[in-house]
C-alpha cells in the first residue's frame, strides 16, 4: 500500500482551539492541535471500469504503484500536485472525492510519454490521464479543457478537409476558449515573423488562409470517420451511463 | 538492395506542419536533399497524420488517418520508404505501424474505414517510415557528409534538441536501442552525428529529450513557457549558441515561447534556433536564405554572418 496519508493532512482536517481548557488545565495555542477522523464513505467502485472503457485507459489494472510515471514526468516537476500514481491509486480504489480535488490539473498532462517509456507494467499511463481527464469532463466533473476544446476544433477540420491550416485553427481555438487573439506576445511574435520576409511568402500565408488547404476527394472518408465518431461516443455514453446521469439530474430538477 | 541505397529516394510525407509554421524545414529538408542528390518524391494527396489530437479524441481515428498515407505511398505510388520530417508524422506514422501489426481491433477499423473511404487498406509491413535524420545518417554517412561540405560550422557550438517523439514511446520504434550504428532512444544521437560531421561543436546537453509543452502551447500557455524556458537555459549554460531542431512543433514552441517568457516573465535567454536542415544546407554551401532562415522567428542572420556562413 502507498504511503499517501501526509497529503491527506490538510488544513481543514487540523483543529487548533484558541481557548480550551480541560480538567481545569488550559491547553489553549497550537500544541493542542489535533488531526480529525477522516472516513471515506463514498466509494465509486464503477470508477475504474468506466475509466478503462475510454480510449488510454485499457490497462489501468496493471498497475502495480512503483511510482515511476510519477518519478519521470515532466509535469511533477513543475507542480508537485501533478501524481499520476496517486491518481491511478484513488481510481483503482475508488476514491472519487479524493481525485476530484485535482480534477482541475489532470487534463495538464502535455502527452510526452516519459511515464509511458519508464512504466514497467505497460500502464500507458499518458492514456490514463486522458482517460481520467476525458472522464472527468462527460462525468460533468469538470468544464471542458482548453486542450480539450483544442482537439476539437483541430479534430473537426480534419474531418471536414483532411489537414490542418494553423492560423485557422489558432482562430477557432481563440475564439472557442473566449481568449483574445491580440495577446502582447501574440504581437511580439508576428512582428518578429514579418521581418525580413519576402512577398512571395507574405502571399503564400495570405492565401492560405483564404483557400485552405485540404485532401482531394475526401468526403467518402470524411463521413466514415465522422460515423465511427458518433458511434464511439454512443458506446461511451452506455460505459459511462451517461443517459442515466442525466436521467437522474432530471429528476433532480423537477423535485 | 542496401539501406543506403534503398534510402536514396523515398516518399516524401511534409505534413501540415511543414506548409505553414514550419515552412523553412520544408524549403531546408528539400534543399539539403537537391544537395546531396537523394530523390524525395511527395505521397500524393496526403491527409493530416492525425496529430496528437485526434489520437486525444480517439485514437483509432489517428490510426487510420495515418495507415491512409502509407496506403497511398505503397499502393498508388509503389513505394517502400517514406520519409517524415516532423516528430509528429513520423511518430504518428510510426504508432500506426506498430498498431496494425499487434492489434486486431486497430486493423479491423481501419480496413473498414478504408474500404468506406474507397481506397486500399494499408497491410503492416509495406512502407518502412523514416525520420529526415535517419534518411540522411543511412543514405549519405557522416563520412558522405564530410567530404561534401564547403562552409565548414567549424565556431559554431550546437546542443542538439531532439523532443519526446523522436524517441518515445520506445515499442513503436523497435529499431532503435540496437546496439552499435542504431539510434538510441534514452541518449539519441543521429542529430549530433550528423552536425559534426559538418565541424560543428555540440555541446554536452542534458534535456535532448525533454518536452517543451508543443501539445498544450496554446491551450496551457503558462507550462509550455516554463518548459522552453528550461531547455533554453539549459543550453545556454552548456555553452550552446545554436539549438539545432528536427520538429516544428519543437521549433515553433522553442520559437514563441522564447518571446513569450520574454515578454510575460521578463526572461530573456539570447539563444539561436535552427533547424538542423538549415544548418546542414549552409554547411553544404547553400545561402541562408535557400534553407530559410529568414523565414524563422528568431533572428540568426547576423550570427550566421558572423560565423562565415550564409
Amino acid at each position: 500500500m502507498p504511503i499517501h496519508e501526509k497529503s491527506l493532512i490538510r488544513p481543514e482536517n487540523l483543529t487548533t482551539h484558541e481557548e480550551l481548557v480541560l480538567d481545569g488545565v488550559d491547553v489553549s495555542g497550537h500544541w493542542s492541535t489535533f488531526i480529525e477522523t477522516r472516513v471515506v464513505k463514498d466509494y465509486n467502485e464503477d470508477m475504474q471500469d468506466e475509466i478503462a472503457a475510454l480510449p488510454g485507459g485499457e490497462h489501468i489494472h496493471r498497475c502495480w504503484q512503483c511510482g515511476s510515471c510519477t518519478n519521470a514526468c515532466t509535469v511533477n516537476a513543475l507542480n508537485p500536485d501533478f501524481n499520476p500514481r496517486y491518481w491511478i491509486y484513488l481510481i483503482r480504489m475508488g476514491y472519487e472525492s479524493e481525485l476530484l480535488r485535482d480534477k482541475d490539473i489532470i487534463w495538464q498532462c502535455v502527452s510526452c510519454n516519459k511515464c509511458t517509456y519508464a512504466c514497467p507494467r505497460d500502464v500507458f499511463p499518458e492514456g490514463v490521464m486522458k482517460a481520467t481527464a476525458h472522464w472527468l469532463e462527460k462525468k460533468g466533473h469538470t468544464e471542458k479543457s482548453p486542450s480539450t476544446h483544442f482537439d476539437e476544433v483541430f479534430t473537426e477540420q480534419i474531418v471536414s478537409t483532411g489537414k490542418i491550416e494553423e492560423s485557422r485553427t489558432m482562430r477557432r481555438f481563440f475564439s472557442r476558449t473566449g481568449q483574445a487573439l491580440a495577446q502582447p506576445w501574440m504581437i511580439e511574435m508576428v512582428k518578429r515573423m514579418l521581418r525580413g520576409l519576402p512577398v512571395g511568402m507574405l502571399t503564400r500565408m495570405g492565401l492560405a488562409t483564404l483557400i485552405a488547404p485540404k485532401t482531394n476527394d475526401w468526403s467518402k472518408a470524411s463521413a466514415a470517420i465522422q460515423e465511427y465518431i458518433d458511434e464511439q461516443h454512443d458506446k461511451q455514453v452506455q460505459a459511462l451511463s451517461l443517459a442515466e446521469l442525466v436521467e437522474t439530474a432530471k429528476q433532480d430538477v423537477a423535485a | 538492395m542496401t539501406t543506403k541505397d534503398k534510402y536514396k529516394k523515398v516518399a516524401y510525407y511534409p505534413g501540415c506542419a511543414l506548409e505553414g509554421s514550419g515552412h523553412s524545414y520544408n524549403r531546408s529538408t528539400k534543399a539539403v536533399g537537391k544537395a546531396l542528390g537523394l530523390e524525395l518524391v511527395e505521397v500524393k494527396n496526403w491527409n493530416c497524420c492525425g496529430a496528437m489530437e485526434v489520437k486525444n479524441i480517439d485514437p483509432k481515428i489517428q490510426t487510420y488517418l495515418s495507415s491512409r498515407v502509407m496506403s497511398t505511398a505503397a499502393n498508388e505510388m509503389d513505394m517502400d520508404v517514406v520519409m517524415a520530417p516532423c516528430n509528429g508524422c513520423y511518430h504518428n506514422l510510426k504508432k500506426a505501424e506498430y498498431d496494425l501489426a499487434n492489434d486486431q481491433e486497430s486493423a479491423e477499423v481501419v480496413d473498414r474505414l478504408s474500404k468506406k473511404a474507397g481506397h486500399k487498406t494499408y497491410e503492416s509491413g509495406q512502407v518502412e517510415t523514416i525520420h529526415a535524420l535517419d534518411w540522411i545518417k543511412e543514405s549519405i554517412g557522416e563520412q558522405g557528409l564530410a567530404e561534401r561540405v564547403k562552409n565548414s560550422l567549424s565556431g559554431i557550438k550546437v546542443a542538439n534538441y531532439y523532443g519526446c517523439m523522436y524517441t518515445r514511446p520506445r515499442h513503436i520504434f523497435p529499431e532503435k536501442d540496437q546496439g552499435p550504428g542504431s539510434e538510441s532512444t534514452s541518449k539519441p544521437h543521429f542529430m549530433d552525428d550528423l552536425l559534426a560531421a559538418a565541424g560543428a561543436e555540440n555541446v554536452d546537453f542534458p534535456l535532448k529529450t525533454a518536452c517543451c509543452g508543443g501539445a498544450h502551447t496554446l491551450s496551457d500557455s503558462d507550462t509550455s513557457t516554463k518548459l522552453v524556458l528550461n531547455i533554453l537555459k539549459a543550453a545556454k549554460l552548456s555553452g550552446a549558441d545554436v539549438i539545432a531542431t528536427e520538429c516544428p512543433t519543437c521549433h515553433s514552441g522553442l520559437e514563441m515561447h522564447q518571446i513569450r517568457a520574454e515578454k510575460t516573465l521578463g526572461e530573456k535567454v539570447d539563444i539561436k534556433i535552427l533547424y538542423f536542415t538549415q544548418l546542414l544546407g549552409m554547411a553544404l554551401g547553400l545561402k541562408a536564405k535557400k534553407v530559410g532562415v529568414h523565414e524563422n522567428i528568431n533572428d540568426s542572420m547576423k550570427f550566421l554572418k558572423e560565423k562565415g556562413l550564409g
